[in-house]
């Protein structure tokens, strides 16, 4: 073997093992997801419980602004701006430059819910009049509550009807410009998830410290000003869905779906299944999908763009679906509308 | 066989992919949204996925398997020193499977740290991770390594038989297999990407109307059905070569 030869066997050898070690330590780590771990997300995740089943966040500064809903606004004129006014006139809140961002919790099963009805909150981050949202709620028949020392707006759901199993509706300002607007017992354990701070005891935890479902998260925190992230399979157990339809569902445990909204609306699908083989099936089945669709968009060459930017991806257990709808798309709507 | 003439058009080889891919990690560092296919954001797992089938699958592994294999005994032939190596006492398809080894090593050792300087540039962009990618990253050296096998087995082969192999390879290579694999029905098996294809974790890309059609006529036979075939091609392919080595007379020209 010549010097040359040794070095070149030497230098892959190296590549090789340094790469291999590296991605063995990853994984290790990646899967334990101790010493790395990090919280990802925005901060507001610290108001959600742990088992959520759905997590999703817009921001609603950069989608408000965007092209694409600049587009819209002209072509829904008359409309919007009655809503809106009629918005910023009972609350004070306008949606254009008060609210910074959303996120949105939902739970299908667990503690929080009961009889087969969901839960969930919606956490506003923005500019609020306080006073004026408390009394425009006061004013609709909404009481008072102190919650460890936290006011809470609650309204009584169905207040004529008999109806134990009704749930409650509650606001609460978690934070300064933070309104927590939700189920009572979800807005009840934000609060719970505030007051804890930094020291948070077992009994109470935040979805911060649902590794899986964080794990989903950060995957979708790169380019993205709106998401959703859930268990599809605790969804559709919870969905009461006739036998012969429940039995069609694909295999999926985890979905997501992470946007970015400008000129168009540009995103990807992520669903993770049961099984390899489960992945397949569905790849089979978007597959089929995608091959009819773009055979129908061969006559539309405003749909063209966006069925060409249609990508099947993934590996193993998880199966991705890009996609990018140009303005194009919604000019053409536009002008069915009009 | 690692520093002939051949070497200048390996590095480009096997170095344009981890240059496209420090290209695509710069542009994905100073691009705030990621990498984008159509406009479409997408995952840096399936840039990674996508590289593997575009360039190594489809690309590098053949040709090198073109290339090598078919050199294993004409080189021999054409540099006239093929009398040295069968003159000595030592049974001629010893030679030829040595040679074999000889390349597997060499082509491997190009091969697998290639892929893993693009899996380490371009994994950990848009959102992948590293810790999750990882096992499909071994899956894909063994089955870049039993693509590597079966190519090289089969254009040793072709090497020892044919006249001018490197012409027929490239047209069984590009012509052949690409073409067979567009259509229904039994021609395909007679295809190493066939059983190759199969051991892919990654999905396969739609980049073209070619691609639709592959997909839309894809039979993917099961893992284990591949690997035997694949072990198949490799024994029979080396025996034949080997065969043909121990009955051909050699007449180097003068």
């Amino acid at each position: 073997m010549t010097t040359r030869t040794r070095y070149f066997v030497i230098v892959s050898l190296l590549v090789l093992g340094v790469g291999l070690g590296t991605g063995l330590v990853a994984y290790y780590v990646g899967v334990q997801g101790i010493p790395f771990a990090r919280h990802s997300g925005p901060e507001e995740l610290q108001y959600i419980p742990k088992d959520a089943t759905v997590v999703a966040f817009a921001n609603v500064q950069e989608i408000m602004h965007s092209q694409l809903r600049q587009k819209l606004h002209h072509a829904l004129p008359a409309q919007q701006e009655t809503g809106q006014a009629e918005l910023q006139n009972l609350t004070g809140i306008n949606l254009e430059n008060d609210v910074f961002r959303v996120v949105a919790c939902l739970f299908a099963d667990g503690a929080l819910t009961d009889n087969g009805r969901g839960a969930g909150m919606v956490l506003v981050r923005g500019n609020f009049d306080e006073t004026k949202i408390e009394s425009l709620m006061r004013s609709h028949g909404a009481h008072v509550e102190d919650y460890k020392g936290a006011r809470l707006i609650v309204v009584d759901a169905n207040p004529a009807h008999d109806d134990s199993n009704a749930r409650n509706f509650a606001l609460t300002f978690v934070e300064p410009g933070l309104a927590a607007i939700g189920t009572a017992d979800v807005v009840r354990k934000a609060v719970d998830l505030h007051q804890n701070g930094a020291n948070t005891p077992p009994t109470v935890q935040s979805v911060t410290a649902n590794d899986d479902l964080m794990a989903q998260v950060r995957t979708l925190e790169t380019g993205n000003n709106a998401w959703a992230v859930g268990r599809f399979d605790v969804l559709t157990a919870h969905a009461h869905l006739p036998a012969n339809v429940a039995g069609q569902i694909p295999a999926i445990s985890w979905f997501s779906i992470g946007t970015h909204i400008n000129g168009g609306v540009r995103g990807a699908l992520r669903a993770e299944t049961r099984d390899d083989e489960a992945a397949n099936n569905l790849r089979d089945v978007v597959r089929g999908f995608l091959a009819l669709a773009k055979l129908q968009a061969g006559s539309r060459p405003e749909f063209q763009a966006m069925m060409s930017s249609l990508q099947l991806g993934g590996q193993g257990k998880t199966v991705t679906l890009s996609f990018d709808v140009p303005a194009q798309v919604f000019d053409v709507i536009g002008a069915h509308l009009h | 066989m690692l520093w002939s003439r051949r070497s200048f058009f390996l590095g480009v080889l096997l170095g344009g992919p981890v240059l496209l891919a420090v290209a695509l990690r710069v542009v994905s560092t100073l691009a705030t949204s990621g990498f984008q296919v159509n406009g479409a954001p997408i995952e840096g797992s399936s840039v990674f996925g996508l590289m593997i089938w575009l360039l190594f699958i489809r690309f590098i592994v053949p040709i090198l398997g073109v290339f090598y294999g078919t050199s294993l005994i004409a080189d021999e032939v054409d540099d006239k020193t093929i009398t040295y190596l069968f003159t000595r006492p030592i049974p001629r398809r010893a030679v030829l499977i040595g040679k074999y080894l000889a390349y597997l090593a060499c082509t491997v050792l190009l091969v697998l740290p290639s892929v893993m300087l693009v899996f380490f540039l371009v994994v950990p962009t848009g959102g992948s991770s590293i810790a999750e990618a990882f096992p499909s990253l071994l899956t894909d050296f063994g089955m870049l390594t039993a693509g590597l096998a079966a190519y090289g087995a089969v254009f040793a082969f072709v090497g020892t038989r044919i006249k001018r192999p490197l012409i027929v390879g490239l047209v069984f290579a590009f012509g052949w297999e690409p073409a067979v694999l567009l259509f229904p029905g039994y021609l395909r098996r007679l295809t190493v990407a066939y059983y190759l294809q199969a051991l892919v974790t990654h999905e396969m890309p739609q980049d073209s109307a070619v691609s639709m059609l592959l997909q839309v006529f894809r039979e993917v036979p099961s893992v284990t059905v591949s690997l035997i075939a694949l072990s198949v091609i490799v024994v029979a392919a080396l025996w034949s070569a080997g065969r043909a080595v121990e009955r051909r007379e050699y007449v180097l020209e003068q």
